[in-house]
């Protein structure tokens, strides 16, 4: 599957009213795509929710709910079994932030990942709570600098690392865990279309950069998700039943330092900062490929 | 007292603007507040801030519905709604627009001052960012506050933010401004539709808020209506594609967040009615057949 063999048919329309550069409309767009008209999607409060569902105004054609901001593994359940009971083949698709996944709505989408139910539950990690205005999050890399862990003279941006939210979906040993990237659209595609053809809960974690809150300019967003892979800060691999399947791995490994230059949230970097997200990015590295880097 | 209404587009920096004034006028002596309109905005998207200077300790929270000024960052916000709402019979607008004056066109002649900002910001900043540059020609359109209270309040307001360098280089823009502002009247007569709002009563309302799409007298409401809210004037560059060099590979248009280019005999199109102007699609173009330009408006 590759990018010409999408159809021209959208699901989700122009009009929205993401930042110029968001990231968030092409990632669900193009999935959209795939999934098709027989889709009902469910997002909880974030920034998709607000530039794409601000009632009475919707930049979906398809069936699209909102809900509390911490149930979307619930309220997909709900969707599914409803729709099952009806004898009707839909998908029941949730669409949350790292926010409501990482962090408030990580009780809701264990439960429904241990029940195994039959939908798929996508995050798109923009590294932050930005529909309120940039708040760190469990998936906030070290050292970013958000509103809440600005980078100032007692700390330098966030203190901790980011959590492996995908890991711990793997862990659920459902039938399929993907980490995506919309710069790599073979590799995005393929897995859009195999989450869709797969029976059971199935998690997608996509990297979604933010011009606003990481601080660059809106023309390099793909061009930040790419170095993004070629640095191993964001790697992508799918899983099966808790068994890895599938690693992409960079033809050539770029340095940290290469992927934050050029964002604001990381401007304040020291070289002992620099060293210590790559001894992190190292660790993951060895960890996922098996090799030193 | 006087009040200041500062119109621009979410990214803008009115806010900053708002603030950096009142930070200005206290410099001076004076009390001042100032403080931005919350909603669900983007970047991009139209948004309010506010600042209030006295003589005397202000106590008045609300929001500024009748200023004694009016400034618009962005000159494409002149074009969908009456900026000039609430001003004062003798009140002032500042408008960011390579026009003189006298060429813009609004709801009913006013007092008009006018500034090239974002070319300057351009050239100074490299940046589009007009916040700085339009303080400037706030000072000299309204002698209110000087010009030197301006750069001070610039230099310590964005230089504590963005470094040392980044705050005189916003000084410079600001001072640049001041002494490019021209000050006349503008024209009157221009016509605004006020925007209607779909607010149904609780018995038209439907259960649990369900709507399906629906046309109402605001226009299309429900599912796919976002289609109708155009996007196209939120951009300051626009990209423009050489058919020549376009191999067809489809990768703008699966990139572009505003799903906005289309393919045509095999050729990327742009629907400039969406384009926000991000320059994603310039960026990514394998064969550079894209070059973003600055949108020049009728
Ligand atoms: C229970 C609850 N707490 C807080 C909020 C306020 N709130 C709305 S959106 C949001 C941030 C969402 O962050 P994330 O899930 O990362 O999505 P993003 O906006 O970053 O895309 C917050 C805190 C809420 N709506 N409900
Ligand atoms: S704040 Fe970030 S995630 Fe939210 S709409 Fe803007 S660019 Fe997208
Ligand atoms: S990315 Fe460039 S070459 Fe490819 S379709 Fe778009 S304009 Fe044409
Ligand atoms: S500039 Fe951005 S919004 Fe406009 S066509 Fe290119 S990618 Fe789409
Ligand atoms: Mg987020």
């Amino acid at each position: 599957m590759n990018i010409k063999d999408l159809p021209d048919e959208d699901y989700f329309t122009p009009g929205h009213t993401a930042c110029a550069g968001c990231a968030a409309p092409a990632i669900v767009r193009n999935m959209m795509k795939i999934f098709g008209k027989d889709t009902i999607v469910y997002t909880p409060a974030n920034c998709l929710l607000v530039f794409s569902g601000t009632y009475p105004h919707l930049a979906w054609k398809v069936p699209y709910l909102h809900e509390a901001f911490e149930n979307t593994g619930a309220c997909i359940s709900g969707i599914a079994r409803a729709y099952k009971k009806k004898g009707r083949k839909v998908i029941a698709l949730g669409i949350a932030g790292d926010g409501g996944t990482y962090d408030i709505g990580i009780q809701a989408l264990s439960g429904a990942a241990e029940r195994n139910e039959d939908a798929i539950y996508v995050c798109y990690d923009n590294e932050a709570y930005m529909n309120t205005g940039i708040q760190r999050s469990g998936a906030t890399p070290y050292g970013a600098a958000t509103t809440t862990t600005p980078a100032g003279k007692k700390i330098l941006g966030k203190l901790e690392h980011k959590k492996d939210m995908a890991e711990i979906m793997r862990a659920h040993e459902i039938p399929y865990v993907a980490t995506l990237s919309i710069s790599h659209p073979k590799d995005f595609l393929e897995k859009v279309k195999k989450a869709k053809e797969t029976e059971g809960f199935r998690y997608l974690h996509v990297l979604s950069p933010c011009p606003t809150g990481w601080r660059f300019d809106p023309s390099k967003t793909i061009e930040i998700a790419r170095k993004a892979v070629d640095s191993g800060m964001w790697t992508l691999y799918e899983a099966e039943y808790g068994e890895i399947t599938k690693i992409y791995k960079p033809k050539k490994k770029i340095p940290v330092a290469e992927y934050i230059k050029g964002q604001g949230r990381f401007r304040h970097f020291t070289e002992e900062m620099i060293e210590e997200l790559q001894r992190w990015v190292d660790r993951k590295w060895k960890r996922l490929y098996g090799e030193e880097p | 007292m006087y009040e200041i209404r500062f119109h621009g587009r979410g990214g803008q920096g009115g806010r900053m603007a708002a603030e950096a004034y009142a930070l200005a006028a206290f410099l001076e002596g004076k009390y001042a507040v100032s403080f931005p309109i919350f909603g669900a905005e983007r970047r991009g998207a139209p948004v309010k801030a506010f600042t209030r200077v006295d003589d005397k300790k202000i106590r008045i929270k609300t929001q500024i519905y009748q200023p004694d000024y009016v400034v618009v960052l962005d000159e494409t916000l002149i074009e969908t709604e009456d900026v000039l709402e609430g001003l004062k019979e003798d009140g002032m607008v500042i408008i960011n627009t390579p026009k003189k004056p006298e060429e813009v066109e609004l709801s009913k002649p006013v007092k008009c001052a006018t500034v090239d900002a974002t070319s300057i910001a351009l050239e100074i900043l490299g940046r589009p960012i007009t916040n700085t540059a339009i303080l400037g020609a706030i000072a000299k359109a309204t002698g209110k506050v000087s010009i030197e209270s301006i750069e001070k309040a610039i230099i310590e307001k964005f230089g504590a933010r963005l470094g040392k360098e980044a705050g005189e280089k916003n000084a410079l823009a600001a001072r640049t401004a001041y002494e490019k502002t021209l000050v006349g009247v503008a024209k009157g007569g221009k016509e605004f539709k006020p925007r209607k709002k779909w607010l149904p009563t609780v018995e038209e309302m439907p259960i649990g808020g369900a709507i399906a799409t629906m046309q109402t007298e605001a226009g299309l409401v429900g599912i796919g209506s976002f289609i109708e809210n155009k996007t196209g004037d939120w951009r300051t560059f626009k990209p423009i594609i050489n058919k020549e060099k376009c191999i067809g590979c489809k990768l703008c248009w699966f990139y572009c967040p505003e799903g906005c280019i289309s393919m045509q005999d095999g050729k990327a199109t742009v629907n400039y009615d969406y384009c926000k102007g991000c320059g994603i699609c310039a960026n990514e173009c394998p064969t550079k057949a894209i070059k973003m330009e600055r949108e020049v408006r009728a």
